[in-house]
């Protein structure tokens, strides 16, 4: 009995991964621990395992798409075996359980924390490459998964009226809901249909059933018709019955027909070229589009600045004492496992520390209410060559320094192998972020929302300050950019912190004693 | 693109034109009147009058002829619908005035319009000396009679040269006094005392049908077993009985004529003659391949015509045909079709835009056709027996005209009218509308939209047709369908 491979589930917070390469062909034998594909979350890379042996009977989608986890990817049973029962059966399933429901459920949990897994979904899978057996009983619908989109009643039925599959509609509504406007979008771009044309597209879509003429590819297998031709050869360029079967020959002759046609959320008229990265032509500029941890960090810090009030403010203090510990450190004895403790750290350490009696910094800003953590789950932004990542360290106000390192030390290079938990990239309640070590004197970071304060940490300068005796020495000082919401912390309780920071830091040997 | 002045300045040759049109028909007329229209310079050469087989000895004079016929005729039978008309005759030759007016009115509407969009008309034979090649335009001479005259030059080329009436390989009909073609017989001082016509097309039934309107014997010799093969083969024989007068002669070869006599091998192979006054030759036409330098320029010719694509262009990048010459629909109104979309084609050439291909291309399966008479015909689409040759599954009604309240009250029950519809049969689609009966020829074009939109039976049964009409027994076949 085929089974549907579906996009696992990765943490609480993933809505949809990304595939970024496929690992087998359909025809290929599997085995539960072969892999078959990489997918990428809106922060790290996995592999998905085929969890069950058999042939690979069917990908469906190609490299590059977005897939909601849950979703199915691949259907995995025994050579010759059709597909699309298997599929049928798992979307008549979860529309008798309500998709959009579902959906609704998992956008409340998109809290700060992440959430017990107790609380997931019922019969949801948990794990990495969940698989879902087929039964036989169920009828076969549509072998498209389309049932997943977000869409008002109206805009659906819409969109039926018309022929419009949902999957062609980019969504304008509350959290990319398709609505009524986004048919009509849609509608003003396409060109007309005949009579006959728009029969035979909804009817292409209402019945997996084959009918004569049309829909059928050479071997006689169903095809939806799931795209139409962006002009057609009828009056002023209406679409034809004729064209939409000729379009979907020659569909089948120019394209990989290994994937449904169209299966795209980027619009009507997603082309083949439009998915090749990057383009470029002889001797012009390079266009490669923004997908992917790029785009994810793109919104994100959009959403950042768009939304809140950042204020930053810059300070500095004595690194004396510091860097005499660090020195300490590195020549302390390799079993004590210190030698590895960074600057870096050192602050981490102490920022854990110090949040803890400036509770107002360690805290969300979600929907008009503030929340106070009473722990530190502390973000520590990490260079990765696929773009910024922000893994946590959980509970940082109750670990040691040599914790604090050591944790920091293995998520930053799980970040950099790629190799990173999506579990480990959420929940954080401020932010230290590091360009000291690359030279930068003072900045402004940007806010890791919902927090409402980021530390930038900067370079160790020498520094002119008047000796004990009254006269000019260099002292080396640390720089700090400190970048708060305005909306919810002011400048003077901020400036406080910072205070505090640089003292703590000017001291750092008394709080090691915390 | 084309720059004309600078290429002259360099001493390069030199674009006269940005197109030439050979012939003035309907085709050519047309697309002169839409790329003058577009500012372009445009060559009209035209050998003898402007408007075509179609304005000077075709639709236009048959139709003017058969308005009189249908009057003449009307009047006769007038008393049945309680109108009695004393005196009654008629006269062929203030007939043949009127015509004349009317033929002359109308080219002289044409040759305004060729004004009114700048073109350039030429009389002369046009000839093609060399095709575009490169930057380099092609080249058309034109002779008139026996004088070589000009040569222009243009990036573009568009042929219309027409057809022209086909001869069958007949024994006796050449130099035969008694034989005429169809402009023959139109041109002639009088009546002709009884006519035969060879061949049962759309000319034979017409010029049928408007001599025996005005009471001359008329038999009509057609060598398949039906006339009007193109029409769908249940209504044919109900047009052939609206001629109650002609005697039609079907299954029968003409093989030889002697004089005033005709002699042909019946259906049953037996050999029988017959004697006319006038024997019309309506075989056919075939199209005006030869002459106008299709061979120098080398594009590829058929027997039936200028071989053309979607866009009307011929073999010859530069050169486009349109109307009858390409042999594809030998109608004015297809011809005028053909003309709008080498115009748009050879407008986006002009500009550079290359080999691309618009959307606005030529239908061959939508174009409708009529057959004129003291009845009409009109029809578009598939037959049945169309649908039947191309294995596609149809369903269909047929509903008399009866049904038409004024159809009964204009003809009574006397003559046949009949609606067929095609449609698919699973998701209704219409696929062929077929009439015969009055007004037929102005209903269709609603047909043709029909078609063209591809409209269901469900779609059309929502229209809302004028009453009382004819036109209203469409919504009644639609509804017809179970």
């Amino acid at each position: 009995m085929a089974q549907v491979v579906v996009m696992p589930k990765q943490g609480n917070t993933v809505e949809s991964c990304i595939i970024v390469a496929w690992h087998v062909k359909e025809g290929d034998l599997v085995q539960p621990e072969t892999p078959l594909c990489d997918v990428e979350t809106d922060k790290a890379t996995f592999e998905v395992p085929a969890g069950v042996a058999g042939v690979v009977l069917k990908l469906l989608y190609p490299e590059g798409e977005d897939v909601p986890v849950l979703h199915p990817i691949a259907v995995i049973g025994e050579a010759g075996e059709a597909w699309e029962t298997a599929l049928g059966q798992k979307e008549h399933k979860e529309d008798t359980r309500g998709s959009l429901s579902a959906r609704g459920q998992e956008e409340k949990k998109l809290g700060p924390l992440p959430t017990s897994p107790e609380e997931a979904i019922p019969g949801r899978a948990m794990h990495s490459a969940s698989v879902e057996s087929s039964s036989q009983e169920m009828k076969p619908s549509s072998p498209i998964p389309a049932d997943h989109i977000p869409i008002s009643p109206r805009a659906r039925k819409r969109a039926e009226k018309e022929a419009v599959p949902p999957y062609h509609l980019s969504g304008s509504g509350p959290e990319g809901r398709i609505i009524e406007r986004d048919v009509e979008a849609y509608l003003e771009k396409r060109p007309p249909l005949t009579a006959a044309a728009r029969a035979t597209l909804i009817e292409s879509r209402n019945s997996g059933s084959p009918r004569a003429g049309y829909g059928n590819d050479v071997s006689g297998e169903f095809q939806e018709l799931t795209s139409v031709p962006a002009e057609g050869s009828g009056i002023g360029g209406r679409i034809r019955e004729e064209d939409l079967s000729s379009f979907v020959s020659s569909q089948g002759k120019e394209k990989d027909r290994s994937f449904p046609p169209g299966v795209s959320q980027k619009g009507a008229f997603t082309s083949q070229k439009e998915k090749e990265t990057p383009v470029s032509g002889p001797e012009g500029p390079i266009i490669t589009p923004i997908k992917g941890i790029r785009k994810v960090i793109a919104e994100r810090m959009w959403q950042s600045l768009a939304t809140t009030a950042q204020f930053t403010l810059h300070s500095h203090g004595s690194a004396r004492k510091m860097l005499a510990l660090r020195q300490e450190f590195k020549e302390s004895p390799e079993a004590l496992g210190l030698r590895n403790i960074t600057i870096n750290d050192m602050i981490l350490f102490l920022v854990s520390r110090l949040l803890l009696q400036y509770s107002y910094m360690n805290a969300h800003m979600v929907d008009e209410q503030l929340i106070t953590y009473q722990d530190v789950h502390l973000g520590m932004a990490v260079d990765t060559p696929r773009g910024l990542m922000v893994p946590v360290i959980r509970y940082a106000n109750r670990c040691s320094l040599v914790e604090i390192s050591r944790q920091a030390k293995r998520l930053a290079q799980a970040c950099l192998d790629g190799t990173i938990s999506p579990d480990d990239l959420t929940g954080s309640t401020f932010t230290v972020t590091n360009l000291g070590s690359v030279g930068v004197e003072s900045f402004t970071p940007v806010l890791n929302v919902p927090e409402v304060a980021i530390l930038g940490v900067c370079s160790i300068e020498p520094r002119a300050i008047q000796g004990p005796g009254g006269n000019v020495v260099l002292e080396p000082h640390i720089g700090f950019s400190l970048t708060i919401n305005h909306q919810v912390v002011d400048g003077a309780p901020a400036a406080r912190f910072l205070q505090a920071l640089v003292q703590a830091v000017e001291q750092f040997d008394l709080w090691m004693a915390l | 693109m084309w720059l004309m002045k600078e290429q002259n300045k360099e001493g390069k040759t030199m674009s006269d034109f940005d197109v030439i049109i050979l012939g003035g028909g309907p085709a050519g007329y047309q697309a002169a009147e839409r790329l003058g229209s577009n500012h372009r310079k445009v060559l009209l050469i035209e050998p003898q009058f402007l408007g075509g087989t179609c304005l000077n000895v075709g639709c236009i004079p048959t139709k003017t002829l058969l308005h009189s016929a249908k009057l003449y005729l009307h009047s006769r039978e007038a008393a049945a619908f309680g109108v009695t008309v004393e005196g009654l005759r008629y006269d062929w030759e203030s007939m043949q005035g009127w015509k004349e007016e009317v033929v002359t009115k109308l080219r002289e509407g044409i040759a305004f319009q060729m004004k009114r969009a700048g073109v350039t008309v030429i009389e002369g034979w046009g000839r093609l000396i060399a095709p575009p090649q490169g930057t380099e335009p092609a080249r058309v001479q034109i002779s008139q009679g026996e004088r070589v005259g000009e040569e222009y030059r243009a990036p573009a080329v568009l042929v219309c040269t027409g057809s022209v009436p086909l001869l069958p390989p007949i024994p006796g009909i050449q130099n035969n006094p008694a034989v005429v073609d169809s402009t023959g017989l139109l041109g002639m001082r009088e009546v002709p005392q009884n006519l035969v016509v060879v061949g049962g097309g759309v000319i034979g039934v017409e010029f049928a049908g408007l001599f025996s309107a005005f009471g001359v014997p008329v038999t009509v010799i057609e060598m398949t077993d039906e006339i009007l093969p193109f029409m769908d083969r249940e209504l044919a024989p109900l047009l052939r009985k609206s001629f109650k007068e002609v005697d039609f002669r079907l299954g029968c070869r003409v093989e030889k004529i002697e004089g005033n006599i005709l002699f042909y091998t019946n259906r049953e192979g037996k050999g029988e003659q017959i004697t006319a006054d006038r024997i019309l030759m309506a075989v056919g036409r075939r199209p005006q391949i030869g002459g106008w330098g299709a061979e120098t320029v080398g594009l590829d010719v058929r027997s039936q015509g200028v071989v053309v694509d979607e866009w009307m262009r011929t073999t010859v990048p530069g050169i486009w045909a349109a109307g009858d010459v390409t042999g594809r629909s030998l109608l004015a109104h297809g011809a005028y079709r053909m003309a709008d979309v080498a115009s748009r084609d050879i407008l986006a050439y002009l500009e550079g835009e290359g080999s691309g291909r618009g959307i606005f291309r030529m239908r061959w399966e939508a174009i409708p056709w009529v057959v004129y008479g003291m009845n009409e015909a009109a029809g578009v689409g598939l037959t049945e027996q169309d649908a039947q040759r191309q294995g596609i599954p149809y369903k269909k009604v047929t509903v008399p005209l009866k049904v038409s309240g004024r159809f009964v009250a204009e003809n009574g029950f006397g003559i046949p009218g009949t609606c067929k519809v095609l449609a698919d049969p699973h998701k209704g689609r219409i696929l062929g509308i077929h009439l015969v009966g009055p007004y037929a020829s102005e209903i269709i074009w609603g047909a043709a939209l029909i078609l063209e939109q591809e409209l269901r039976i469900q779609d059309v049964r929502e229209l809302i047709f004028p009453h009382p009409t004819v036109s209203e027994v469409l919504r009644d076949a639609v509804w017809a369908f179970e």
